[in-house]
């Protein structure tokens, strides 16, 4: 790593940047060859299994309008050329990057990259067991996306003197399940809330470049413009069942925006140096997140969260220390809590919630 | 399939990996038509796979499966719901410190 090689953040083509990795590739073979450290990422995404034939019998005739526009759209692939490394990839000073942040990026980096990765895996094998064409179509675009993004992470990872490994690939792995309806809230909520966590991003730092510690942030708008397509899809797709966002469903709706939303929280808190490098409070940027969110998920959920209420912010705080306390303590302590966050998360999801009409079209377009 | 009992089956399998800049994918399709239920387990046998950077690698392999029993498939089926948020991405990993 210390050889005068050439840097892919100087690469000026798409095809000298892989040259450049590629000669960087052969001395890292031969420095693993002469056993010096290399950190190797595993990967480690989970396999699941659906209800295919539920999959299957999904019918978009009464959304076609909408879903054709946004099929086309996803087809045209808008974003093909943007996942290249060009000028703006600037040179990232890894050696002296300060260590909390280092080590807080490099998270960031591999769970982005994972999240990627297992979501490019669960795409692709609902499109493979399908039988649907418009749904077999819309997963086989998914799939082309996150598999575009993951390769986008891994290099910067690269960079960083990290290797994905994919021995998962021989390990034994358990297929777990998952009703479709889940996938769809779940996947729904995380793909518009990564929308929306980075997008305000992009606009923090176009407003404070100088907080733009690592260029990959530069990418942060074409690539949340893909999170966004996504979004929709789903969002069509639950339109095309109205009993999805109705009668007891609104209860699970409301558990997977609480949830979603904590968890967020929660994560982001344990991430003191990355905000800090960035500039960002993560207790502004929760609110931020969620007030975009919220107003997106108007557009087909029923109900969105109070985030105004006085016991929102309160039970965040208390969920986000129970959570750190349960770490070290042992025991009763450890039972403790468990059971303050456990008790938080009741506090959080009891908040009555803002009720509104749905309106009679889906689509939205990024406006943020 | 037996309520308790599993069973083990073996299927040719191609392991595909893509480790490029555009792609970083991998995928494993099964050429006999298996087909993976709720709970089952696979795995692919023989070394690890990895393609060097740039390249994609297809690889044809065996795999072995061992079928879930009818319980540990209902099991699955009502349990696996749970672990459903595993679907959502957060930008950072569960570790509360690093």
């Amino acid at each position: 790593m210390n050889a005068p090689l050439k840097h892919t953040a100087d690469a000026t083509t798409v095809e000298e940047g892989l040259a450049i990795a590629e000669a960087q590739d052969k001395q890292y073979t031969s420095e693993m060859a002469t056993e010096t450290a290399m950190a190797n990422t595993l990967l480690t995404p989970r396999f699941y299994t659906t209800d295919f034939d539920e999959l299957d019998a999904i019918d978009v005739s009464s959304v076609r309008e909408d879903w054709d526009v946004l099929i086309a759209q996803m087809e045209a692939d808008p974003n093909k050329g943007h996942f290249k490394k060009n000028e703006d990839w600037d040179h990232v000073d890894w050696e002296n990057m300060e260590p909390e942040l280092k080590k807080e990026f490099i998270d960031f980096l591999i769970s982005s990259c994972t999240a990627e990765f297992s979501g490019c895996v669960l795409y692709k094998e609902m499109k493979r067991r399908g039988n649907n064409k418009d749904i077999t179509q819309l997963f086989q675009l998914m799939a082309r996306d996150e598999a575009r993004h993951a390769g986008f992470i891994n290099d910067a990872l690269r960079e960083a003197g990290l290797r994905v490994n994919l021995g998962f690939l021989t390990q034994k792995k358990k297929y777990t399940y998952f009703r479709p309806k889940f996938i769809y809230y779940a996947t729904y909520l995380s793909e518009k809330i990564g929308y929306a966590r980075y997008i305000t991003i992009f606009r923090h730092l176009e407003a404070h470049p100088e907080h733009r510690f690592h260029p990959i942030f530069k990418w942060f708008e074409e690539w949340c413009n893909d999170e966004f397509s996504h979004g929709e899809a789903f969002a069509l797709l639950m339109k095309t069942d109205p009993k999805l966002t109705s009668g007891i469903n609104v209860y699970w709706i409301k558990f997977f925006l609480t949830a979603v939303y904590a968890t967020m929280y929660v994560r982001d808190h344990q991430r003191p140096a990355f905000h800090k490098a960035l500039g960002v409070d993560p207790d502004w940027y929760a609110h931020e997140v969620f007030t975009k969110t919220s107003k997106m998920t108007e557009q087909i959920y029923p109900i969105t969260l109070d985030i105004e209420h006085p016991r929102w912010q309160r039970n965040l705080e208390k969920l986000q220390k129970a959570n750190v306390d349960m770490v070290d303590a042992k025991g009763l302590k450890k039972l403790g809590a468990q059971i303050r966050a456990g008790w938080a998360f009741v506090n959080l999801y009891t908040i009555p919630a803002k009720k509104h009409a749905v309106p009679a079209s889906v689509r939205l377009e990024p406006a943020y | 399939m037996g309520l308790l009992t599993r069973e083990v089956e073996h299927a040719p399998c191609t392991v595909e990996i893509s480790h490029k800049f555009e792609s970083l994918h991998a995928h494993v399709r099964f050429n006999n038509g298996a087909v993976i239920y709720p709970g089952d387990e696979v795995q692919v046998e023989g070394p690890e796979i990895m393609a060097p950077f740039g390249e994609v690698v297809s690889e044809d392999r065996q795999a072995t499966i061992i079928r879930a029993s009818k319980l540990e498939q209902l099991w699955t089926r009502l349990t696996g719901d749970f672990e459903v948020m595993e679907l959502c991405e957060f930008s950072f990993s569960e570790e509360v410190t690093l």
